[in-house]
């Protein structure tokens, strides 16, 4: 089982993101945007994994969004092969359309801005660790493939546009009928508080992470890559000095959906 | 230009007028050095080679005087872009350490972002990998006269370092914060760059052994040259005058993390090449002084001249005169100098691989010129020589031997009686900008990317990445100095500052490998200025020396690089004088490491390092009696040697938990900071008779005298106690960690302080943020 992490003249984590999918037993390599498009068949999946690429320019993923690699992608896609994008992959993912996947490009991820007591507190990036809550049932989305509905997982973001809007107020009932909203953040107990900390950026409804319909495609905001290994973890978790430099954390379990997915899928 | 025949005026005019700010003797010295009437062009190129940025004319002595360089794990010391130390047999880390501070003062985002953008060349072009950076910054008081301008600047600067820092994507995990009204009209943005290399794939800023024989090509990589930063280094040499903010906003820099980014990805396909191939290259950053500056030291450095030609060179316009092409400081520039039959194959790298001209307007490799034997540098532009002058006198620069004249320093201890509410002082000290949680700052930068982050700002003293994946070893760093205790004694702010840098690495479990020292300072041509300077360097160097490397005894911990910046001066006087140190930590497992938060409750708590009567400069004296004072803190050599050893060995041995250094604010800040950094839930109560000192209890919970605070491991106390012991350090058990979210401390027989956390943390957590607003 082979994937390609797609390097966009701007991209920034490629390389643990490789080192995280490795971790979970699937094999790898960094796919430059421009090589030729077709090499991308021979992978089993795809991550586009956090940046900047082409600077934000215009807008986070915008250029990236046009480029003739997403083409290839999106129809691999179609194959129903698994495309989870990270921060500004999930931003790439959002301005190319694959997510939500209705046709349009239906959510943007705009500027954060923090709320607290109805009062604004902050602006701009912000890089702190995070729990997700899991609002889908097991097998629902590659990402989160091996995780139940309610699970959580602990993880940093870190990003100055994560704040999920969207101007059509019908596709927030739509995206949770369709148990298209995957991630949620919410507190250590589980509780999705609507302000900050708990909402980190103004996200609707904390929206964290997104699948497409078929449920192949996810991106989310924070980084699992930051999360696969114990010792990553924040101190006050027991579970960092636990193990060896190889024992798991958290954010592994995205990759090791990802990975059962592609077992199950094909 | 004519200098020969002239009188010392109409000299004087001649080099104002195109603006050079070279003086009268120094262009006599370069007429008669060339025996003939010097060009526009070589005027520039001497300015910029002799600019005290680039040739540290006033300091050199001093630094060649003072510091200590070598070491047994130095593997390569200041004479290059940065330093580097051995890790292991094969590992190395790479440290460079730089000031941007005229930049920031005059465009706080830009000169920011620039001076990060600077020292991470300076590290990648050794050929390692940029792990970590760390941001020392001095602002002026954000509730003085200048207020909103201070914070404007604040404010700028942290942008400018997140916008470059994040989106290049080298982690933040390091730096500090001090507001003092010495900065408000000059603040001081240092920046700190860290990187890891394999011993053996090293790459040197100099022409490889017979590039002259050979004719090697010169090559120059990324952004098209423009007049960015012409005249940067000249006016970082200077005085900060209002009248002159216009023309000097012209000298600063562009910044663009998004080219260096692809520039790094493409100079580590380069550097792989090479290192299959086992090509030797010579690599350096265009940094300050630009291409004259790159072009000329990698010559001279290996005994070669260089030919160049300035019509082959990558431009953003072509109507630039050929000093603006030689001199400006463009950003995202390196040079290359390889064997011709290697440079096909690094202009694809550069122009098709990575694309440099499609994702980048104008930007490219192009070769320049070729390495010569001859000893000249010849620059050409549009058909004629610009530039003929020998490399070795362009680079040599030139020396001053400046006036030292020690200050009158006339501070005096204060009469105060104590406060009777110790626990209201407390909040106050906690509240201070100063002293206050970090997190409004560093929540904006990214701490975690590149996944290797162990250790976070906030979590302990120092910062903690484990930059190799497979291994299991660790690079902490920290950074320190405190402008106070400068204002009070030079010479204790140098040797301090190399203390607390030392003691916070250690409190996470690290040893001190290597120091890196920055130098802030006022006008050298003041003698009092050039007396603070030299104070700094003696006392940075007697303390670096005095406090050993770990595991060699009479050895100096090795200062492998460094910058001099002079002229951090306005009218309104000279900055406090900053020496600013980082210290570079190693430990062989990161997952030995401890953080700063309390653990468990019922678990003792030790203090390590007697209280003196030590508040001149302290937070105490100036936030609740609004004086300075004038007994600083002192470094006793062998104590902090002892202090610093025990504990790095009783982290190592798992007999500490939770270890916190005592510096601004005392011992009180440091017991509440170990309560306020974790979960809530947990609180302390300590009994300060334990201390074993007569002072009275404000002087004992505010003198900032060196020191730590230990929580053991359960049922370890014995085992610690005879390691302090074997040091030859008191026991002196404080109290017990409580599970109660209060802080409590107790002397003789009364309870002193009396503190609910959870209103302390609002207080400690608002301090900065309110400062910044």
């Amino acid at each position: 089982m082979k994937v390609a992490v797609i390097q966009f003249p701007g991209t920034n984590c490629e390389h643990e993101t490789l080192v995280a999918a490795r971790s979970a037993g699937l094999a790898g390599e960094i796919f430059r945007w421009n090589r030729p498009a077709e090499e991308l068949t021979e992978f089993d999946g795809y991550i586009i994994p956090g940046g900047f690429s082409y600077q934000d320019r215009l807008r986070a993923g915008a250029i990236a969004s046009k480029e003739p690699v997403m083409d290839a992608l999106r129809e691999e896609a179609e194959r129903g092969k698994p495309i989870i994008g990270i921060c500004n992959g999930f931003q790439i993912l959002t301005e190319s359309g694959l997510l939500p996947g209705l046709g349009g490009v239906d959510v943007a991820l705009a500027s954060n801005v923090m709320v607290s007591k109805g009062e604004i507190v902050r602006r701009g990036f912000y890089c702190a660790w995070t729990t997700l809550r899991c609002e889908t049932p097991a097998r629902r989305c590659s990402g989160s493939f091996i995780l139940d509905k309610g699970d959580l997982v602990s993880m940093p973001l870190a990003h100055a546009e994560g704040n999920l809007v969207t101007a059509d107020e019908d596709l927030m009932e739509r995206l949770n009928e369709e148990d298209q909203i995957v991630f949620r953040y919410c507190d250590e107990g589980g509780n999705v508080e609507r302000e900050f900390p708990v909402n980190v950026n103004g996200s609707r409804e904390n929206i964290a992470g997104i699948c497409n319909p078929e449920g192949n495609v996810l991106g989310l905001m924070p980084h699992p890559e930051r999360s696969s290994f114990a010792w990553q973890l924040p101190p006050t978790d027991s579970a960092k000095s636990a193990g060896d430099m190889t024992a798991p954390g958290p954010g592994r379990r995205i990759f090791e959906s990802m990975k059962r997915y592609i077992e199950v899928m094909r | 230009m004519r200098i020969i025949g002239l009188n010392d005026r109409e000299v004087e005019a001649g080099l104002r007028s195109v603006g050079l700010g070279l003086t009268v003797s120094e262009a006599r010295s370069v007429a008669e050095a060339l025996g003939r009437d010097p060009t526009v062009p070589e005027l520039f190129n001497y300015d910029t080679m002799w600019s005290e940025h680039c040739s540290y004319k006033s300091s050199r002595a001093t630094l060649n005087e003072f510091l200590h360089t070598e070491g047994p794990n130095v593997v390569q010391g200041p004479e290059e872009d940065a330093g580097i130390v051995a890790i292991d047999d094969e590992w190395c880390v790479v440290i460079a350490h730089e000031s941007h501070n005229h930049p920031s003062q005059i465009l706080p985002n830009e000169g920011a972002a620039t001076g990060i953008g600077g020292i991470v060349r300076d590290v990648n072009c050794m050929g390692a990998k940029v792990v970590a950076t760390a941001d020392p910054l001095r602002f002026g008081d954000p509730y003085g006269e200048d207020k909103n301008h201070v914070r404007w600047v604040a404010e700028g600067v942290v942008d400018g370092i997140w916008q470059y820092g994040n989106a290049l994507g080298v982690p933040i995990i390091a730096g500090d914060v001090v507001f003092d009204d010495s900065f408000d009209s000059n603040c001081l943005v240092n920046v700190v760059a860290v990187g890891v290399v394999k011993r053996g794939e090293i790459i040197k800023s100099r022409a490889p052994a017979g590039a002259g024989e050979k004719g090697y090509d010169v090559i120059v990589v990324g952004k098209p040259t423009d007049s960015s930063g012409f005249g940067g280094v000249t006016f970082a040499s200077e005085e900060l005058r209002e009248e002159d903010e216009e023309a000097n906003r012209g000298a600063i820099q562009i910044p663009d993390p998004f080219l260096k980014n692809v520039l790094f990805k493409a100079n580590e396909a380069l550097f792989k090449l090479t290192r299959d191939e086992g090509i030797v290259i010579g690599f350096k950053d265009l940094g300050g002084g630009g291409f004259t500056c790159a072009s000329s030291e990698m010559g001279a450095s290996a005994g070669y001249g260089m030919d160049l030609d300035l019509d082959l060179l990558h431009k953003a316009s072509e109507d630039l005169p050929p000093e603006v092409v030689a001199c400006a400081e463009t950003q995202e520039r390196f040079m290359l100098i390889c064997p011709p039959e290697l440079t096909p194959r690094a202009l694809k790298i550069y122009n098709e691989d990575w694309d440099l001209p499609n994702v980048y307007e104008g930007a490219r490799a192009s070769v320049v010129g070729k390495v010569t034997t001859d000893g000249r540098y010849i620059t050409r532009y549009r058909g004629i020589v610009t530039c003929d002058i020998s490399i070795e006198h362009l680079t040599r620069g030139i020396r001053y031997e400046r006036e030292e004249r020690p200050r009158v320093i006339d501070l005096e201890e204060p009469e105060i009686a104590a406060p009777e509410d110790l626990s209201e002082v407390l909040l106050k000290v906690l509240a201070s900008p100063n002293v206050s949680s970090r997190e409004h700052i560093y929540r904006y930068y990214d701490t975690e990317v590149q996944g290797n982050t162990v250790i976070r700002p906030g979590e302990a003293d120092a910062g903690l990445i484990a930059p190799v994946r497979g291994e299991k070893f660790g690079i902490a760093l920290s950074v320190d100095a405190n402008p106070f205790y400068g204002r009070i004694s030079p010479y204790w702010a140098g040797a301090t500052a190399v203390a607390e840098a030392m003691r916070n690495v250690a409190a996470i479990g690290a040893y001190p490998a290597t120091l890196t020292d920055c130098l802030n300072f006022g006008n050298p041509e003041k003698p009092e200025a050039f007396w603070e300077f030299r104070e700094c360097v003696r006392g940075l160097a007697d303390a670096a020396k005095a406090l050993w490397l770990k595991g060699y005894e009479d050895t100096p911990v090795p200062i492998v690089s460094g910058n001099v910046s002079f002229y951090n001066e306005s009218p309104d006087g000279a900055v406090d004088p900053s020496p600013i140190i980082a210290c570079v930590g190693l430990i062989d497992d990161v997952r030995d490491a401890v953080t700063m938060e309390l653990k468990k409750a019922g678990d003792s708590v030790y203090l390590i390092g007697p209280r003196f009567d030590e508040l001149g400069g302290s937070e105490y004296y100036r936030t609740v009696h609004g004086v300075t004072g004038k007994n600083v803190p002192i470094v006793r050599f062998e104590l902090e040697r002892n202090m610093i050893y025990a504990v790095i060995d009783s982290i190592a041995e798992k007999l500490v938990v939770a270890a916190h250094d005592i510096s601004n604010g005392g011992l009180g800040a440091t017991a509440a900071e170990m309560a306020l950094a974790g979960r809530a839930g947990l609180g302390l109560e300590l009994d300060l008779d334990a201390a074993g000192s007569d002072l009275s209890a404000d002087r004992l919970i505010f003198s900032e005298s060196s020191g730590f605070l230990l929580e053991c491991r359960e049922g370890a106390e014995e085992e610690l106690e005879t390691l302090l012991k074997g040091y030859g350090l008191d026991i002196m058990k404080l109290g017990n960690v409580t599970s109660s979210p209060e802080l409590f401390m107790n002397h003789k027989g009364n309870t002193v302080v009396r503190m609910d956390l959870s209103a302390a943390k609002k207080a400690w957590t608002a301090g900065l943020s309110e400062a910044m607003r």
